[in-house]
């Protein structure tokens, strides 16, 4: 039997966090900064904050570090902190088109008015294993270290910033769409409250917003996954949408001074943004005209809003004839299904013990209904 | 509130700030005020994991004062490690003192078992709760599951109940067995043996059940009528073995469980077994 | 007791049955928006039931009947010609777009479309039962025979297992479903077999109306009649208003005293049965009448 003896768990428990707490802080190696997490492994930062809901990179890259790297870890340590966190304003809306882009693709399209930009993407980069040592690759960063120094804005290589100020954040082609009057035009006369998801558990039939909301701080991979699921898997009820536009870039966040009631910048998020073009078809819909989906989320992670949009748009399509909505709404979070599938393995043998008696209790009655 | 008294409390041991425990007090007096309603709440996520008894400490904590002395077991067991957790994060956030004798504490958290005994009028009882919805077995779809709660149509867990008879000869529901609360609501009496359930019936202690990883409070009211779903000649069971006793304290009036392929029980609630022992000592 | 009224635009034999048990007015149910140019577009004189001025479709219109306890009331037309829309709005499953129906209760009259979800259920439940022509909407595969009549029984408040068992053997027995296949899952049974169980799950809790919608449609003959037989014997045994929707004039015939003809979503012609059969004035039934004497 497992936890017999009196303070036998409380010495377990504290047994345990002190091999965690020493393993992790004295091991060979030296010690891991913020900063190197930060800069190194910027996109599973940006992962993590994306999932806990929570722009704070320096706490994101301790709960890395905390969390061994474990990111699901690391998105709880940051998610249960914002717990604490009493919430004292709000900001002002977000404009999109305020984004200011470092890379921006339009795939609908060859050229497009504010071009195609590449940016900081390893898309068309071979995906070969580097294995320089790290000397050699310490030797190589010098090099371009010294190169650059000279050049102001030269990021190493050919890549330049050829956009202007204007072109930092372009039409969307959304927009020309609309103009060209092949959109649905979806668009909400009034201006409703966003759904709070923190607030509120959201339950189908759900708000627009809050499916989004859901989506947004959803796990990659459980989005990905539903997205490839519903393509390829018997369900099939998802189309393969012609993406509009995939931005990301630096968006500033506005909240008014609780005295001056004057805006305030307070800080700069990066989002990625993505829309997604659909086909419309169906017999009940305008079949003149596309419609779209929307997908946003916090940092650089473009599988996540690309599926985020696609799937905003197959859940309003679906209009509730299936369970895409409740599967959205509620498989989705890294939290809560980490959270219930480990659970398992806490202590089950009380219901351990109840199963096996009804186990005998039936085998009582088969052998009185057989005499 | 001050912005510095916000700072204070987010600076503090505190697991949850100010909001969120009113938030949640106001959904417990709502499922206090609908015995067996499942209430929306904005769970917050915990220090524990969800499906570890974030819903039940999100509840503790909200009621619990300094003034306060908490329980926690699980599976009946106070050493259990996840019991020990839970139980040294409420003691060092609220400042309440603890207890292993039921009949000291003023809040019990528990998962999976009610305590023996101990529990009255003073007492809260808080339960964890894996899986809010006792109609999950016959429906997945939750916009049904809502309208079958609303209108109190609960005629398919009837029917999974029938054929559970007629397959098996006998129903056989191991925890969590399905109750009719108030003539009202089926609930999930969450993971607890059939062997607790009769002590719900007209209790004189208040139960909330928190599933923090569905965000649901629900609650069972002091002296509420609570009755297993069963049909009228086919008797409730409880959890029996013949011959079962205690290898501790030799009793049988208590929960027992068993090691594997063998007669050796032990009772579950091992703090009426220690008090049992001194008793007869 | 026959007054030949003139309403709308078909002369129809207007029955007024004394006593009745259910009473449909004017019932009507259309697909799309409507006013009085797309009704008047629709119909058997134009030979559509869907609108060239907007091409909504004008499923049924300006239907009224009564039915009296122990009366079978039969509709019959062609697929497309509404009897199933009417049907299906009695039975509750589609929302009409205008007209009444009333039910006599012990408690009085009812307007069945008056009544919120949940009353709805309880009408379902304890007054009113449906059998499809598929026996996979009227029963769950997965359950046993006894377990879908179990259903209505505990929707209705049994509670004691064996009352339940009694009750469901004794519908089973009485429809021909072998005893010793009553805890099998429906899934397992023949075609035949699923209507006659559906039928015994139908009669759970006595209800004083019951709709069968093709209730043989899809059958063999021969498994067919005993079907049929089995309903009619039902009919007679217990003061049931009946309402039986088929395209087949022949099983109409068997069933039913008076009848409907429907068209394109309207009413046609509405007399007796034998009457009909007889001397059938309006030349779709005559069509309907031949091609079932064919």
């Amino acid at each position: 039997m497992g936890y017999v003896s009196a303070r036998g768990g409380l010495d377990a428990i504290r047994a345990a966090e002190r091999l965690v707490r020493r393993l992790r802080l004295t091991s060979e190696s030296s010690w891991l900064e913020e900063d190197q997490i930060l800069e190194k492994l910027r996109l599973l930062v940006d992962r993590v904050m994306g999932e806990a809901g929570l722009w704070a990179p320096r706490l994101a890259a301790k709960a890395l570090r905390q969390s061994e790297g474990d990111a699901t870890e690391a998105v709880h340590l940051l998610r249960a902190y914002r717990s604490t966190l009493p919430r004292f304003a709000y900001s002002e809306s977000a404009d999109a088109d305020d984004v200011k882009v470092e890379r921006r693709i339009v795939p609908a399209f060859q050229r497009v008015p504010g071009n195609q930009l590449l940016g900081r993407s390893v898309d068309y980069t071979a995906r070969f294993l580097e294995r320089q040592s790290d000397d050699m690759a310490r030797e190589e960063a010098e090099k371009l270290r010294s190169e650059a120094s000279g050049t102001p804005g030269d990021e190493g290589g050919e890549a330049h910033d050829n956009t202007d100020t204007t072109q930092r954040s372009p039409q969307r082609l959304l927009e020309m769409l609309r103009e060209m009057d092949l959109v649905v035009d979806r668009r909400r006369a009034d201006d409703p409250e966003p759904f709070d998801i923190t607030r509120t558990p959201a339950r189908p039939p759900a708000a627009r917003s809050a499916l989004l909301s859901s989506m947004t701080r959803a796990d990659t991979g459980a989005l990905v996954n539903q997205w490839y699921r519903n393509i390829l898997g018997p369900d099939g009820y998802l189309h393969e949408v012609t993406l509009g536009e995939v931005r990301h870039g630096a968006l500033d966040v506005v909240v008014r001074h609780p005295v001056t009631g004057l805006p305030v910048c307070v800080t700069s998020v990066r989002v990625t943004e993505v829309e997604a073009i659909e086909d419309l078809e169906g017999v009940d819909e305008d079949r003149t005209k596309f419609d779209v989906g929307y997908g946003l989320c916090f940092g650089h992670n473009e599988r996540k809003a690309i599926a985020m949009a696609n799937l905003d748009i197959a859940c309003h399509r679906d209009a509730g004839r299936t369970q895409l909505e409740q599967s959205l709404l509620l498989t989705t979070d890294a939290l809560d299904s980490a959270g219930f599938l480990e659970h398992l393995k806490l202590p089950h043998y009380v219901t351990f013990r109840s199963m096996i008696e009804r186990k005998f209790a039936m085998r009582k009655a088969r052998n009185r209904d057989a005499s | 509130m001050l912005l510095d008294d916000l700072i204070d409390s987010a600076q503090s041991d505190e697991l949850l700030d100010e909001f969120a425990k009113r938030e949640i007090r106001r959904a417990i007096l709502a499922a206090v005020a609908i015995p067996g309603y499942q209430v929306p709440f904005g769970s917050r996520e915990m220090p524990v994991a969800r499906g570890w008894g974030s819903g039940g400490l999100q509840i503790t904590l909200a009621v619990v004062h300094d003034d306060d002395v908490v329980k926690v077991i699980d599976q009946g067991d106070d050493d259990g490690v996840n019991a020990v957790n839970l139980r040294r994060l409420v003691t060092t956030s609220t400042g309440a003192d603890q207890t292993s004798i039921a009949a000291e504490a003023s809040v019990i958290q528990s998962r999976h078992r009610i305590p023996e005994d101990g529990l009255d009028e003073e007492s809260i009882l808080v339960l964890q709760v894996p899986v809010p919805e006792p109609l999950r077995g016959v429906e997945r779809d939750m916009r049904e599951l809502a309208r079958m709660h609303a209108e109190a149509d609960y005629s398919r867990m009837w029917v999974s109940l029938y054929e559970d008879k007629v397959r098996n000869g006998v129903i056989t529901q191991t925890t969590g067995y399905p109750c009719l609360v108030n003539d009202r609501y089926v609930v999930a009496t969450t993971p607890i043996p059939r062997w607790d359930i009769p002590r719900l019936h007209e209790s004189p202690f208040l139960t909330l059940f928190g599933a923090g990883r569905e965000k649901r409070i629900y609650a069972i009211p002091p002296r509420t009528k609570v009755e297993p779903l069963t049909f009228e000649d086919v008797p409730f069971e409880v959890e029996h073995a013949d011959g079962a006793t205690c290898s501790l304290c030799k009793s049988n009036a208590a929960f027992l469980v068993s090691l594997p392929n063998s007669d050796v029980w032990m009772c579950s609630d091992t703090d009426w077994c220690r008090r049992t022992r001194e008793a007869s000592a | 007791m026959t007054n030949d009224v003139e309403y709308g635009r078909y002369p129809v034999a207007r029955l007024a049955v004394p006593e009745w048990m259910l009473k449909v007015e004017r019932l009507g149910r259309v697909y799309g928006p409507y006013d009085d140019t797309v009704i008047t577009s629709t119909g058997p004189e134009i030979g559509s039931s869907k609108s060239a001025v907007n091409g909504a479709v004008v499923a049924a219109w300006d239907v009224s009947f009564e039915v009296a306890a122990g009366e079978a009331l039969g509709l019959v037309g062609e697929s497309g010609s509404g009897k199933t829309t009417v049907l299906r709005c009695l039975a509750g499953d589609v929302a009409p777009s205008c007209g009444e129906a009333r039910l006599r209760t012990t408690e009085g009259d009812v307007s069945m479309f008056d009544l919120d979800s949940s009353a709805r259920r309880r009408l379902r439940i304890d007054t009113l039962a449906v059998v499809y022509q598929d026996p996979a909407e009227g029963l769950k595969m997965n359950i046993s025979a006894g377990g879908n009549i179990a259903e209505p029984l505990t929707a209705a408040g049994w509670r004691n297992f064996g009352k339940i068992r009694d009750r469901a053997s004794e519908l089973l027995t009485r429809t021909e479903v072998p005893i010793n296949r009553m805890d099998d899952l429906v899934r397992s049974f023949s075609g035949g077999m699923k209507q006659r169980v559906q039928i015994a799950k139908a009669l759970a809790n006595s209800p004083s109306v019951v709709l069968f919608d093709e209730p043989t449609t899809g059958l063999d003959a021969s498994v067919a009649a005993g079907v049929l037989d089995l309903i009619r014997s039902l009919l007679e045994e217990h003061r049931i208003a009946a309402i039986v929707v088929s395209h087949d004039f022949s099983v109409i015939e068997m069933l039913t005293s008076r009848c409907l003809v429907m068209q394109h979503g309207r009413v046609v012609e509405n007399a007796l049965t034998d009457q009909l059969l007889e001397d059938p004035h309006h030349p779709y039934t005559q069509r309907l009448v031949a091609a079932a004497r064919a």
